[in-house]
């Protein structure tokens, strides 16, 4: 195994997890549309590699290096990122039609919510700096 | 041999003093702890709603993952099983986006390949990753009900599932001795070497310490943010951006929805139960007229959220022995609602057989609301929800 590179367990594991792959990703042109699930599974990498990645990281550049400010504000961008389509209401026609009740407020306590972690951090760093 | 291209390709590019095998292995087994339940857990869920009875199948039960049948005790074991789905998913988020993070050195290696060996492990993290965010993103999407995907939720969600299991499987056998390694014993010489170690690295902002609190403390804020809407109660009002915190008692389908008329649940409904020869048609206050009973169950939708609930109403069994069938092997039920995928269901003889399994016509003392599936409901203890069939039309028993 010399011209391959590692042990004969490392081959055969990786073509008996690509086999199975295959199996399930052969599976996705009997779905309906299924050209958009093969641009979501690309998009997936190249949206967290090419663009979430490096903006998460100059933004963590631009704010400075304090772990006051940066956790917090990591705090409630992940908590953007996780439910912002509840909060812009991105869902809110099919939401409405299922459930029969409309949406309210979350944008707001998010604010609230990201203000709580900004001033606690901020009690946080002034209580630490006097001491 | 020219070397490396520019940026993040040139060795220390990459300088947060933080990264290494250590903090990659506590980042990774966390991870693993995590999506393992997500997996379990949606594997599970596939199974609960039967695929292989009747027309059940939202995807088809093609792995062999359906070979027991799916209990009926304790009531709320679906209702648990997507509490854990949907909040251990939210959870994980941060540390996936951390070990992410902590590996992202390695995507820019260079050479990009050095053997055949690296080149189909490389190829594996690509499906690892690639599947590992369409789940997330899709399930994340799909609890807030934004069905950005113009695709077929389920079944993607289900086959992009599979090549996370294999993908995963094979990324454990690599990697999980490596991980050990690193955590177990002090830091040795092959550590330091480690690729992931930067070479030119910055003063440190955070400690190891600190910064595996702050992707904890980002988990504690995602579950409190949500995990509420899963536990029902008073708790769903703390749950401050669940998209389920509306209290009450929440449904899934409205009758306008559904296009159910008045013309079909007023005086001119009947229940047809069929199986043992002829049809039966029952009005509601014959329903009525029959023995009730009454019990305290967990109604567990798939997307996570629970609603708890005294249910009044027929017991199963006592229909079938109206239908005429002794002990039957299957019931389908079929819902007024003319049209969806969902509008009938088939349940199995141990969900039928359950002296909890009613056709509820009650909840909570009074008569069920239009929303709630009047004039009459299924509810099979631990049944995933929207199997508990509303508007019941029809009820077809199998010996």
């Amino acid at each position: 195994m010399k011209r391959y590179g590692a042990s004969p367990v490392h081959l055969l594991a990786h073509l008996a997890a690509l086999a199975l792959a295959a199996w399930a990703l052969l599976q996705i042109p009997g779905l309906g549309n299924w050209q958009r699930i093969v641009v979501w599974l690309v998009a997936a990498v190249v949206l967290h590699d090419l663009v979430l990645f490096p903006a998460y990281t100059v933004a963590g550049r631009l704010v400075g290096r304090s772990p006051y400010v940066r956790v917090p504000l990591a705090l409630s961008a992940l908590l953007l990122l996780v439910f912002f389509p509840v909060m812009c209401g991105k869902g809110e026609g099919a939401y409405t039609r299922v459930s029969g009740v409309e949406w309210d407020g979350y944008a707001e306590r998010w604010l609230l919510v990201s203000a709580l972690l900004f001033l606690g951090s901020g009690i946080l760093y002034a209580v630490r700096s006097r001491t | 041999m020219r070397g490396p291209p520019p940026g993040p390709f040139r060795p220390g590019f990459f300088r947060s003093p933080l990264r290494g095998p250590r903090l990659t292995a506590i980042l990774g087994l966390t991870l693993l702890g995590l999506v393992a339940i997500v997996a379990v857990t949606g594997f599970l869920s596939h199974a609960a709603y039967q695929p292989d009875l009747g027309n059940n199948a939202i995807v088809e039960p093609d792995l062999p993952l359906t070979f027991f049948d799916w209990p009926t005790g304790p009531s709320w074991l679906y209702a648990l099983n997507q509490g854990l789905h949907v909040n251990a998913g939210l959870v994980a988020v941060p540390w996936l986006l951390a070990k992410l993070w902590s590996v992202m050195p390695r995507l820019f290696a260079w050479p990009p390949v050095t053997s055949a060996a690296q080149a189909v492990e490389r190829a594996t993290i690509a499906l690892l990753v690639a599947s590992t965010i369409f789940l997330f993103a899709t399930g994340i999407a799909n609890i807030q009900y934004w069905y950005v995907f113009d695709f077929d939720f389920v079944k993607a969600h289900y086959y992009a599932a599979v090549v996370f299991a294999a993908a995963l499987g094979v990324h454990l056998v690599v990697k999980l001795p490596v991980a050990l390694r690193s955590l177990r014993g002090r830091a040795g010489s092959e550590l330091r070497d480690s690729p992931l170690v930067a070479i030119a690295p910055d003063a440190p902002v955070l400690s190891r310490r600190a910064l595996l609190a702050a992707v904890g403390g980002g988990s504690a804020a995602l579950l409190v943010a949500n995990a509420g809407e899963s536990i029902g109660g008073p708790l769903r009002r703390i749950a401050f951006l669940a998209p389920r915190r509306d209290g009450g008692f929440p449904v899934n389908k409205t009758a306008a929805g559904a296009k159910i008329t008045e013309a079909m649940t007023g005086p001119a409904y009947r229940l047809v139960l069929a199986g043992g020869g002829g049809e039966i048609a029952l009005s509601r206050e014959e329903l009525l007229a029959l023995p009730q009973a009454t019990h305290t169950l967990t109604l567990g939708c798939v997307e996570g959220w629970s609603t708890r609930q005294q249910w009044t109403g027929v017991p199963l069994l006592e229909l079938a022995r109206i239908a005429g069938v002794r002990d039957p092997s299957q019931l389908t039920v079929g819902s007024l609602q003319p049209k969806g995928i969902l509008r009938q269901a088939t349940l199995a003889a141990n969900q039928v057989a359950d002296s909890r399994s009613l056709l509820v016509l009650k909840v909570g003392g009074v008569d069920l609301e239009p929303d709630h599936g009047y004039p009459a409901r299924i509810i099979v203890p631990g049944l995933p929800g929207v199997h508990n069939t509303k508007w019941v039309g029809r009820m077809e028993f199998r010996a």
